[in-house]
């Protein structure tokens, strides 16, 4: 039968228990816990060295867009006109939507020297350095507009870099950004169909 | 050496004549193989777009059956331990037949992980040496270099064994222990490494659980043996060997004792899950009662349950334990459930849903089926080769010394009765 | 063009007798390969696209094991193949990493508006698959209160499809890699495909990765993706300016991700979504500058990282401006 190769059928049964079994399951079925840190190579492993990274290169403030000449220099309508300081409803300029706290228009632009802003000492503030008003308000921002973390910047992590003033991304008159329509959405995952995948055949799902 | 080319004339002989059963059997499994080739041939051309398998659930059947035929690679070690630790003679008779059964079940793990792979052509990669394997942090890695040492152990095992009994020589002894003993942690390991595979991932709570070996290793225990009861009955009454009741017996009881293990793992797992009600929970949320009326898995968890809940109580009662009938309805019954509890309980409701919440529900497409379905059909050839070279060397008399097989040769069925010839 | 001088450059960094040894190895495995299964694998492997199918190709050893003749050799044949391919001149870059980089992220939840720009952005930066579609970045949409209290992410919406975003009571978490520190997609792989650059970027050698897709479960974040079948880049639109480990076109059946845009930021630049975003919530820079914008906001900001419990470590922090 089969155990044709064993000793004889009589001789005594081993007493001997094959201890080492349990060693080898403990042996073999313990993984050895593998860390991240190996799969890493050093640099100096590596064929494909780096070329060395530029120095921090001085920083270009992209220029605010333009104001819509229709309306600007303002000076070409208010010219010598008398500004009237009451808070009202303004017949011009109904484009405008003020959204900016409690602010009205005379707070920021000039009354007298109608082209240009002021700040709340009365100093003048030139258009393209609006900048210098907003942070009046908003100084808790500047130190993290200097180092990048509010507002947009391109360009280069390290090397020339393109910041951006307040009003380049945000309109004076109300600041808060506007909606966008957004991209449209991902194609959730979806068993295969032939017809609208991109494999061709005829082939048909069916599900088990 | 001359032996040795006598023993490989004499298999491949076995494996290509028969009766015509016999091929009308090959002919069947030969259909099953070309329907998976030309699923493979439809996966080959478009890619792994004609599954369902998708980003967020990047495993489907294929790794499901390839969890579940791990265990039931067990089936060698089932017999391994009564047969040659306790030297039990029934059992002893049969452990060759549990080894052709793990051989079957490990080749197809390896069909399905290739058919898996986008990129099969590269699994050298995979190999020490010439690739460049993550070991042993990577699971996966880890399980290929231990289920394929577990092949090439049962594959030496078996055609040792056969060899010796072909040459009619008692086998070296030490040498035959020593690999049938290094057997049984070998199957333990394969098993624990297929379940580290899932539960070492962190990102998956489903799967992140200690308990995953043990239920890995009792399922295993479940699943293996009773495939083997199923086979022995029918290799009994197909290919008219003699098995001893004792053994069957003595496999289903052991078998019950391990499905009652595994039940209690099984419900401690749902306890923990459902009575602690984290965000993880989720996951056996969606296998029990589904999410949202995505209820694709919750017939498939239940039947699963019920089956082995069933199966466990007729095989506990000894009364119907000993029916044959009811013992073979139970064993399919343990099988079917463990391969719902493994093959879809395990993989699918740990990416219900995905990481960031995104819900697929994944359900296989005919490719895969028909994939499966070949790579079944393959395990079941190479059973059935094998068996068909190791009955007649296992379950006959010594042959006689001037080469009984030699005599054979010529008329294979008059000589001596040949179990397989039907 | 930048390839060939980052060959002379390499060329002149590495020692002979480093170059001499790898070249051996690399020899050695090609010819064991080559022995052993040229043939078997040639038959199992023969690829979708029988025209590309290149035994230089198939033997090709693991991108950090290559000496440098054969990293030349491979980026030749690479931007020939592209070229070809997509009609205009493509090329591949391999520039390696900066002894003194370690590249860290920030995210400004309270702007993100979930406009998605940044997705596209990617999309067009780094050749992600249009059909099927594939995208890096994926902006999840929480009620407010969800955030607050806790991002549960079974909560998030990925799909949402608004007139306007944002829309009103909600809030966006935008999720790409997080380049974990500890990154569990790397102690899975079983090839090393996939492995953590010095200056801390997880790459992907797409010759190398088998498909097994480990590392898509292993990930806690979703950012890994496979091409489940030939990815298609419509050739106008495709970007020319690639990376080996980063941007280059994908074969079929290899995972990808994002790598920070490996392309740019090597060589200094901002990533694209950087770039892309309108509101400026994107915030990138090196972890070992501290005068860069991301230790400034680390050191200023509350911030937090997804799934910290699990200890991967990102670099990717999301904060509060």
């Amino acid at each position: 039968m089969l155990a044709r190769g064993s000793k004889p059928r009589n001789a005594p049964p081993r007493r001997r228990r094959p201890r080492w079994i349990a060693v080898g399951i403990v042996l073999l079925a313990t993984p050895l816990l593998g860390s991240g840190k190996w799969a890493r190579p050093e640099n100096d492993d590596l064929h494909y060295p780096s070329r060395p990274l530029g120095p921090d290169a001085e920083a270009t403030l992209l220029p605010p867009p333009p104001i819509d000449d229709e309306y600007f220099p303002c000076g070409d309508c208010h010219e010598g006109e008398p500004a009237d300081p009451e808070r009202r409803e303004l017949d011009e300029h109904d484009y405008i939507e003020l959204k900016h706290g409690d602010l009205w228009c005379l707070d920021c632009h000039d009354t007298m020297e109608r082209d240009l802003l002021h700040l709340s000492d009365a100093s003048p503030v030139k258009m393209e350095e609006s900048w210098r008003l907003c942070t009046r308000c908003h100084a808790k921002k500047i130190p993290d507009w200097r180092a990048g973390v509010h507002g947009k910047r391109t360009g280069n992590w390290r090397g020339a870099k393109e910041y951006r003033t307040c009003v380049v991304c945000h309109d004076p008159h109300s600041p808060l950004f506007k909606p966008l329509q957004p991209k449209p959405p991902p194609i959730p995952a979806a068993p295969f169909n032939p017809s609208a995948g991109a494999a061709s055949e005829e082939v048909s799902h069916e599900g088990l | 050496m001359k032996s040795v080319m006598a023993f490989t004339f004499y298999a491949v002989r076995k494996m290509l004549l028969g009766g015509s059963a016999y091929y009308l059997w090959l002919a069947c499994l030969g259909v099953l193989i070309a329907v998976g080739i030309s699923g493979y041939h439809e996966q080959f051309v478009h890619g792994h777009i004609v599954t369902n398998m998708r980003d967020p659930v990047p495993w489907g059947i294929f790794i499901g059956t390839y969890a579940f035929l791990v265990g039931v690679a067990a089936a060698a070690m089932a017999l391994a331990v009564p047969g040659y630790v306790y030297h039990w003679k029934p059992i002893k008779d049969i452990v060759v037949l549990g080894e052709i059964i793990a051989i079957s079940a490990v080749i197809m793990c390896i069909l399905f992980v290739m058919a898996d792979l986008g990129h099969p052509e590269r699994f050298w990669h995979l190999l020490p040496i010439v690739g460049k394997p993550n070991l042993p942090s990577s699971m996966i890695g880890m399980n290929v270099m231990i289920l394929n040492g577990y092949l090439v152990l049962n594959i030496v095992i078996v055609s040792y064994f056969l060899y010796c009994s072909y040459v009619d020589r008692p086998y070296n002894k030490v040498l035959f222990m020593t690999l049938m003993l290094l057997s049984i942690p070998a199957a333990i390991s394969i098993h624990t490494t297929t379940a580290f595979i899932f539960n070492v991932l962190p990102a998956r709570p489903y799967w992140n659980s200690a308990i995953l070996v043990p239920r890995f290793i009792a399922t295993a225990l479940c699943a293996g043996p009773a495939l083997m009861v199923l086979a022995f009955q029918i290799l009994r009454k197909v290919a008219k060997i003699n098995i001893e009741d004792e053994a069957l017996n003595k496999i289903v009881e052991m078998m019950v004792i391990v499905l009652f293990v595994n039940l209690l793992l099984f419900f401690a797992e749902v306890v923990t899950e459902f009575r602690s009600a984290t965000a993880h929970t989720i996951h056996m949320q969606y296998y029990f009662t589904g999410i949202g009326g995505h209820v694709g898995l919750v017939t498939w968890a239940w039947s699963g349950a019920a089956c082995n809940i069933t199966a466990f109580f007729l095989l506990l009662i000894p009364k119907t334990r000993k029916n044959r009938i009811i013992m073979n309805l139970s064993c399919a019954l343990v099988f079917v459930g463990v391969f719902i509890e493994k093959g879809i309980g395990l993989v699918l409701p740990g990416f219900t849903p995905g990481t960031l919440g995104e819900l697929y529900e994944y359900s296989p497409s005919r490719v895969e089926v028909m994939i499966a379905i070949g790579i079944v059909g393959v395990g079941m050839l190479v059973f059935t080769l094998l068996s068909r070279v190791a009955i007649p060397l296992t379950f006959s008399e010594p042959l006689d010394d001037n080469g009984g097989i030699t005599a054979t040769r010529g008329e294979p069925d008059s000589y001596r009765p040949d179990p397989m010839g039907i | 063009m930048k390839g060939s001088e980052q060959k002379k450059n390499t060329e002149v960094t590495q020692t002979k007798k480093q170059a001499k040894m790898q070249d051996s190895r690399s020899v050695s495995r090609r010819n064991f390969m080559k022995a052993a299964g040229v043939g078997a694998g040639a038959l199992i492997g023969l690829p979708r696209d029988a025209d590309a199918f290149d035994l230089e190709e198939y033997f090709q050893d693991h991108f950090t094991e290559l000496s440098p003749e054969e990293i030349e050799r491979t980026i030749e044949r690479l931007e020939r193949k592209y070229s070809k391919k997509y009609g205009k001149a493509v090329t591949v870059d391999t520039t390696g990493p900066n002894d003194d980089v370690l590249f860290g992220y920030g995210l400004d939840i309270s702007r993100c508006i979930g406009c998605r720009r940044c997705v596209y952005g990617c999309v067009e930066e780094n050749n992600q698959s249009r059909d099927p579609q594939i995208h890096w970045i994926r902006v999840l949409e929480f009620d407010n209160d969800e955030v607050i209290r806790n991002i549960n992410f079974d909560e998030g919406d990925p799909f949402y499809d608004h007139e306007e975003a944002p829309a009103p009571g909600k809030s966006y978490l935008p999720i790409a890699c997080q380049q974990c520190e500890n990154p569990e997609c790397v102690k899975a792989c079983p090839t090393t495909a996939t492995w953590q650059e010095p200056d801390g970027i997880v790459v992907i050698d797409y010759d190398w990765c088998i498909g097994c897709r480990y590392c898509i479960a292993a990930c806690p974040y979703g950012a890994r993706h496979f091409n489940w079948t030939e990815p298609e880049i419509p050739a106008d639109e495709m970007n020319p300016n690639t990376h080996y480990l980063g941007n280059r076109p994908r074969p079929h059946g290899v995972v990808e991700k994002c790598t920070w845009c490996i392309q740019r930021t090597r060589h200094g630049r901002y990533p694209a979504c950087v770039e892309a975003c309108p509101v400026g919530a994107r915030k990138f820079g090196n972890l070992l500058d501290p005068d860069s914008e991301i230790r400034y906001l680390m050191e200023h900001k509350r911030t937090f990282v997804l799934k910290a419990e699990i200890d991967t470590k990102p670099k990717f922090f999301y904060f509060y401006g």
